[in-house]
């Protein structure tokens, strides 16, 4: 196996950046203003702050995956960058390593504010483990739509693949409400990981993990990029 | 001399479409056509040559290396700009100058330069104001001046207006100038390819029909018109047409003692011309024949 092409991948992974910081700024802005909301520790606030941190998280996730990777395909520069000296794997190492940094800035900034949030206004410490598995559902949701979005060309299924991984978010609230150990710690003092938070928790890391895997061996095998 | 590129075998299958036992070779500094109309397998070839694409069957060698096992080192010294190429449209060319010029060591600023201004480009200029004409020749900048050994060009004509083809085609033939590089380049005029190239290699539906010289090709082939009433049926008549008494007859392989072949069979050989290649291959075409 030939070694990876560090210099073009590191290449590859700034002109991503380049391509999406003013947009990726955007959305951590958005993700400000929806902590001040939550801050302000008021139930109409508390309800509009969450709903628009959900929105920015999944518009951050989404963005990040159409524009690096279905937006190149349909825009034909794909070839552009696939004429460049890499190998198909350093391909999936510079978009995967690309998506995960455009990702992981705006919901590690969004996730170290909203449980700042939490723990520093009258809201309930509890709701540091909940939301972590908000957070933990949206960071598998986007794992889904970057290996469909890497692993399929279709443009309709990876629309299909975002919208429906990150819509699910509402059947996981209502499941984790249905589930009184959690719920009694949203409602209480204490942050406590017991059995059924680490359960989801690193269900959630597994499946993230094994999907992105998966994605990388089937990538090496494809016979066109283009 | 060594190969710029080696195909073997190749087969490529597509559901509308397959590449078939493609078998081509491109010697080091040599520039070769290669021609087929639309949907002949031009691009397949081209994308297999530069890892787009992986063959089914046979062997892919380019500088030496295997592809597309060794496709990175490859890449590092092959320049493709494809027809169906794009750059960012939200970018200046200056940005993906930069980019280029960043990862590949030969980059030559002074010739990315000259070709601004010879192609009358803006480096400044978002890429989503350039016209076709103006974000083919910024592909083709982007190709040329990285310095590549072996330039792989998909129909980088196609589509330009007068000026800017020949443009191109002046910036093609300064670059074609330099004996280390081998080019292979592709289209379906055949005026740009009877003027570049030293060889000639046609495709036609997914099979390479003919490939071989520039020189031997226009050679081996003449446009005979006579009249008389004797139509011959000798192989290497590729396409005989009458009108009346007025024969026209086109000949791959003519050999100097074709005219009095046909005065024996009772014709009269009004003239001999030579054949220019768009009419070599259309007749090849037509004939489905090999040329």
């Amino acid at each position: 196996m030939n070694s990876l092409n560090i210099p073009v991948i590191k290449r590859l992974i700034a002109k991503d950046w380049l391509l999406f910081q003013k947009q990726l700024a955007a959305h951590v802005l958005a993700g400000a203003f929806a902590l001040c909301l939550l801050g302000l520790a008021k139930p109409w606030a508390f309800y509009l702050g969450s709903l628009l941190l959900i929105i920015v998280l999944v518009a951050a996730s989404c963005f990040s995956i159409s524009t690096s990777l279905v937006n190149e395909r349909r825009d034909q520069t794909l070839a552009f960058v696939m004429s460049l000296p890499i190998s198909p794997l350093d391909f999936y190492l510079s978009k995967l390593a690309g998506n995960l940094i455009t990702f992981a800035v705006p919901f590690l900034v969004l996730a170290v504010g909203t449980i700042a949030v939490i723990l520093f206004t009258p809201l309930p410490d509890g709701l540091v483990v909940y939301s972590m598995l908000l957070f933990g559902h949206i960071l598998a949701a986007f794992c889904v739509s970057l290996s469909v979005a890497m692993a399929v060309e279709s443009e309709g299924w990876n629309i299909f693949a975002m919208i429906s991984s990150m819509v699910m978010i509402n059947p996981f609230i209502m499941g984790l409400g249905q589930i009184e150990s959690i719920s009694a710690i949203a409602r209480g003092p204490d942050i406590i990981f017991n059995a059924p938070v680490i359960a989801i928790l690193a269900a959630q890391l597994v499946l993230s993990v094994a999907l992105l895997c998966l994605t990388g061996w089937a990538h090496c095998r494809k016979t066109a990029f283009y | 001399m060594t190969a710029a590129f080696a195909l073997t075998g190749i087969h490529k299958r597509y559901p509308q479409f397959a590449l078939e036992d493609v078998t081509l070779n491109l010697l080091d500094g040599q520039i070769m056509g290669l021609v087929g109309v639309n949907g002949a397998g031009k691009t397949t070839l081209l994308r297999i040559l530069t890892g787009l694409v992986r063959a089914d069957r046979g062997t892919v060698q380019v500088l030496g290396l295997s592809m597309p096992d060794d496709q990175v080192a490859v890449k590092r010294d092959v320049g493709f700009a494809s027809e169906d190429m794009r750059l960012y449209k939200s970018q200046t060319l200056r940005w993906h100058m930069d980019l280029i010029a960043s990862i590949y060591p030969g980059w030559d600023e002074v010739y990315a330069r000259d070709l601004l201004r010879r192609f009358d480009l803006k480096s400044e200029q978002t890429i989503a104001g350039f016209s076709h004409g103006q974000r083919v020749k910024a592909l083709l900048l982007l190709c040329f001046a990285r310095r590549p050994r072996l330039l792989l060009l998909d129909e980088p004509t196609t589509g330009l207006d007068p000026v800017a083809r020949s443009e191109v085609l002046e910036v093609l033939s300064d670059v074609l100038r330099d004996d280390s590089r081998s080019v292979l380049f592709s289209s379906h005029n055949t005026h740009d390819v009877e003027q570049l190239a030293d060889s000639i290699s046609f495709l036609h539906r997914g099979r390479l029909i003919a490939s071989q010289d520039k020189e031997r090709f226009l050679d081996d082939w003449r446009r005979i018109v006579c009249h008389g009433a004797a139509t011959p049926q000798w192989p290497e008549i590729a396409m005989a047409r009458r009108n009346g008494s007025v024969l026209e007859i086109k000949v791959r392989g003519y050999s100097a003692d074709m005219p009095e072949r046909l005065i024996a069979q009772g014709l009269v050989v009004d003239s001999v011309d030579p054949m220019r290649l768009e009419d070599i291959f259309v007749t090849t075409v037509r004939a489905g024949a090999v040329a």
